[in-house]
């Protein structure tokens, strides 16, 4: 079933629960002021009747009309009863199914505002040469051997320190790194790659890390680094934007799945995210430039 | 485990009176006209309602009761599986309510089983006193367990939960302190003299009037006030003034089993705290007091719901 036939199909259930409990209430209140007015026209019918026999068959008739309108009244109630709760039945599950229907809670007009904003943050050019490295400069390779030593033993300080401040390890410091010190480039390579936190690639400004732990993944985290994928559009096989803006990446859980999805735009956590606000959270860190 | 022992032999030691009060009683109808007396082809009309029920459909009455407690212990703590819960709740819903007319329920027992102690001339059935203790004791070996499926009151409020909304805790506790009111005063009534006695709980049950589709114009306001409430508050009744809640949260207390959110097997991600709607989750821990055995908690919790095969985790690729 469609949502708008769901939500007309639950109005219209609403709306007949109201016809029916106005219904209900009238015959009530109907009932209550006609009966006064029945027992006296039945009481005086029988004084009458004390007097003169002949009019019993009056008195009879009166009591068999009261009683079929009585019957006929309590049979349509208890009908209307029955209508009453298979629609009120009927009005909550199309209620409960509206609400927590996912397209629920954002208006579902946002997305495609969304999606058309894309053209604001320039598209790639896909071979424009900005997507291999920038060059580098070696100066403060040579500045951090000085400080930290030439031995083995001061490689993971030494790599630290330069992804500090290329914030990735370019391969012509590494290279350098080998050149000037006493660690060979196998042990180079096996630190770089063996810890996760250093990365071979540059990265653009701002680091988001979606989180797709266990929570944030039934809350929708998949759709969120679609949609972010989408929006920056970052190539497939990598996880940064052309632009070097955002770089993405998925990762196992941000601690606070009471929050899911969340996602961390560099020490800034945005939570409880459906796929438009990931983008705003994005935009919040850095604004688009105008079109 | 042995705090729970203890209360059980109390309440036996408790029901004893009841339970020697607990014999077949007669009717002395002798006394009344019969067909025969009164002859002319004249038969007596079935003015009393409801009927009274066959003995082996009392038993089967009390069956079900049974049953649909195991079945609640079951499906909500070990099978966990809130669709299986909503079921038999469905299930309540029909028979107790509907089909049964909502008698004997154990809320309104309690009246009975008062009275029973105090008055030595009234005499309720042993299946009367069978239902008031059986969820009691239930509870306390497993929780509220009969105010999850079981029962009919609280079926009908967690069906027209549509949209909870949290009531502040300090509100929570206040609003909750009624149902011993409640209780109190239920008592009181019952345990007045036979010519004013009085069975509070019956006569202000908001549901009763909506499964026997008659009653007084106020108890149809009442009832319909709690429903539109229940839409956004959860089971307002039950939470906050149903007397035998008020029992069954003592017995609760007691529980060595029950509905349980541990760090172990759960994460505590707190996804279950934002879907309880009765504010049964305090700290991430489930309060066996407040718990009314819905299953929503384990319904909303990524790990159970990976376990029981509804979501299933796949590896993320590095991009």
């Amino acid at each position: 079933m469609t949502p708008r036939i769901l939500r007309r199909a639950t109005v219209l259930c609403g709306a007949l629960i109201l016809a029916c409990c106005a219904v209900l209430t009238f015959d009530y209140f109907q009932t209550r002021l006609r009966a006064p007015a029945e027992e006296a026209r039945i009481a005086a019918l029988q004084k009458e009747v004390r007097q003169d026999a002949a009019r019993a068959a009056v008195l009879y008739a009166e009591q068999q009309r009261i009683t079929r309108a009585r019957d006929a009244r309590n049979a349509r109630t208890q009908r209307l009863k029955w209508v009453l709760i298979a629609l009120s039945a009927l009005f909550v599950t199309g209620a409960k199914r509206i609400i927590e229907s996912p397209g629920a809670k954002p208006a579902p007009s946002k997305l495609p505002t969304q999606s058309s904003k894309t053209t604001r943050r320039p598209i790639p050019r896909p071979v424009a040469g900005s997507n291999g490295p920038p060059a580098v400069d070696l100066a403060f390779v040579n500045e951090v051997v000085a400080r930290e030593g030439t031995g083995p033993e001061a490689a993971i300080t030494i790599l630290q320190a330069i992804q500090d401040h290329y914030r990735y390890l370019p391969e012509e410091a590494l290279e350098r790194v080998c050149e000037m010190t006493a660690i060979t480039p196998a042990q180079i390579t096996g630190a770089a790659t063996f810890y996760g936190r250093f990365r071979r690639r540059p990265v653009g400004r701002h680091i988001v890390r979606v989180c797709h732990g266990t929570a944030c993944h039934v809350a929708g985290a998949r759709e969120i680094s679609e949609q972010l994928r989408r929006d920056l559009a970052i190539p497939d096989g990598s996880d940064t934007d052309p632009e070097r803006i955002f770089t993405l990446e998925e990762v196992a859980c941000l601690g606070c799945c009471s929050l899911a999805p969340v996602l961390m735009v560099d020490n800034h956590a945005s939570g409880k995210l459906t796929p438009a606000a990931a983008i705003d959270a994005l935009d919040a860190a850095h604004p688009r430039e105008p079109a | 485990m042995t705090r729970a022992l203890l209360v059980l032999l109390c309440l036996l030691a408790l029901s004893a009176p009841a339970l020697s009060q607990a014999m077949q009683y007669e009717r002395p109808v002798d006394t009344a006209p019969r067909e025969k007396d009164i002859g002319g082809g004249y038969t007596t009309p079935e003015v009393q309602k409801p009927l009274p029920r066959g003995a082996w459909l009392l038993i089967l009455d009390f069956a079900l009761l049974g049953a649909a407690l195991a079945a609640s212990v079951w499906l909500t703590i070990y099978k966990r599986s809130r669709r299986a819960v909503v079921w038999l709740s469905l299930f309540s819903l029909v028979y107790f309510g509907f089909y049964r007319e909502g008698c004997v329920c154990p809320v309104g027992s309690l009246q009975n089983v008062a009275v029973a102690l105090t008055d030595p001339n009234y005499r309720i059935p042993i299946l009367v006193t069978a239902t008031f203790f059986l969820p009691l004791i239930v509870a306390a070996l497993f929780g509220r367990a009969f105010c999850g499926g079981v029962c009919a009151l609280g079926a009908i409020q967690e069906f027209v939960l549509i949209k909870p909304v949290r009531v502040p805790r300090r509100l929570d506790q206040a609003l909750g302190l009624l149902k011993y009111a409640y209780l109190g005063a239920a008592i009181w009534f019952a345990i007045q003299p036979a010519a004013s006695r009085d069975f509070l709980v019956c006569r202000f049950d908001p549901f009763v009037s909506i499964f026997r589709r008659t009653g007084f114009a106020h108890m149809y306001a009442i009832g319909a006030a709690f429903l539109i409430g229940g839409m956004f508050v959860g089971r307002p009744y039950c939470r906050y003034l149903c007397p035998y809640g008020g029992l069954l949260s003592w017995c609760a207390r007691l529980a060595p089993r029950g509905v349980s959110i541990t760090p172990g097997r759960e994460l505590d991600c707190g996804l279950c705290n934002d879907a309880c709607p009765y504010g049964a989750i305090e700290k991430m821990r489930a309060d066996q007091a407040g718990c009314l055995y819905c299953a929503r908690c384990y319904r909303s919790c990524p790990v159970d719901r990976k376990e029981s095969g509804l979501i299933a985790i796949e590896e993320i690729r590095p991009a």
